[in-house]
């Protein structure tokens, strides 16, 4: 089955396993994680799902332009608080990098 | 007839196609500078359009709305790359469990509450949870629970730019800086613009970014719907 077309099914499934239960989680997520599982009881990726992932991947930040660019809809906030908010990025960065790091090497060579 | 070219959504979506393709080419002209991401470019060019022509985001997202459309089968294709770190993570997989629950919690926290006292905006805030994923899924959480998509789609590429750029200078001044760790910590901080600065590094960094961003995305994905719900 062509690729393209088993991610719609899952993301189909995702919806409606959403709407079935009324999760709080998007329907993308749960699409995705019953085609992990998927892959994990059949035992591989299709090639026909690693050509599509191949052909998607690359192509992610194109997709991702027109909501980013619902930025305009947003000026009000960012002159209000751009400065804040970028000090607020940057500050959070250095304890999670920080945690990571510590946990990812602590008594690894003991 | 300018006014009828710049209302048809066709134009919007290759316009935007062309934004992205100039992003690419300014990012390889510039060596692949890390302030420079393709999609910061891209938008920037969009943005820069719109100002120029007038034109609403309403009517640019007619067009714009085709490419949108692509993002909920990306999502679900994520787990085919998880699939295939599923094997690389089996030996250390209560280390990196840790640390990306433990890493990604410290770093949303931290900015969730920075943003509660200097700011104090209830969208803002809410948005500002979903800043530490990779953006499709932050923008799925935010359409979810009631945050702002396009802000959350800001927060996500400027995380990104900062902590590709931070992340790899702050562990060697704190000497954890071997592959996995970075790897890992850049998958967890930064995301996908992270993984790409991952890449870069070397084949075990990527390997680890990618399935770290995954894996906190899907982590995130599934626990910050309740977690605002809470609220």
């Amino acid at each position: 089955m062509p690729g393209l077309l088993i991610l719609l099914i899952f993301l189909l499934l995702g919806g409606v396993t959403q709407q079935f239960f009324d999760l709080p989680v998007p329907a993308s997520i749960i699409g995705m994680l019953l085609l992990l599982v998927a892959l994990i009881v059949r035992g591989s990726a299709s090639d026909s799902l690693k050509k599509i992932t191949s052909v998607l991947s690359p192509l992610l930040p194109l997709f991702l332009i027109p909501v980013s660019v619902g930025v305009v809809t947003q000026k009000h906030a960012l002159q209000e608080h751009g400065l804040a908010l970028l000090a607020i990025l940057a500050i959070s960065i250095i304890p999670g990098a920080l945690v990571c790091a510590l946990i990812m090497s602590r008594g690894k060579k003991g | 007839m300018i006014s009828t070219l710049l209302h048809t959504p066709l134009f919007w979506a290759a316009m935007t196609i062309a934004a992205f393709l100039g992003g690419q080419q300014v990012y390889r002209l510039t060596g692949n500078n890390a302030f420079l991401p393709p999609i910061l470019t891209g938008i920037v060019l969009v943005v820069t359009a719109l100002e120029i022509s007038g034109v609403s985001y309403d009517t640019y997202m007619r067009g714009g709305g085709y490419l949108h459309m692509m993002l909920g089968p990306v999502v679900v294709m994520l787990a085919v790359p998880l699939y295939q770190y599923l094997h690389t993570m089996r030996k250390q997989w209560l280390r990196i469990a840790l640390a990306i629950s433990l890493g990604s919690g410290t770093t949303v926290a931290c900015a969730v509450l920075l943003t509660w006292w200097w700011i104090g905006d209830e969208a803002i805030f809410i948005t500002m949870h979903s800043k530490s994923i990779t953006t499709p899924v932050a923008v799925a959480i935010n359409d979810q629970v009631g945050g702002i998509s396009a802000l959350a789609s800001v927060f996500v590429i400027v995380t990104g730019i900062l902590g590709a750029l931070m992340i790899p200078p702050l562990l060697k001044a704190s000497r954890m800086n071997d592959e996995q760790t970075v790897g890992l910590t850049l998958g967890i901080c930064a995301h996908a613009i992270g993984t790409s600065r991952a890449l870069e590094l070397g084949p075990q960094q990527s390997a680890y970014a990618a399935m770290a961003m995954t894996l906190t995305a899907t982590l995130h994905a599934l626990v910050l719907p309740w977690l605002i719900h809470l609220y």
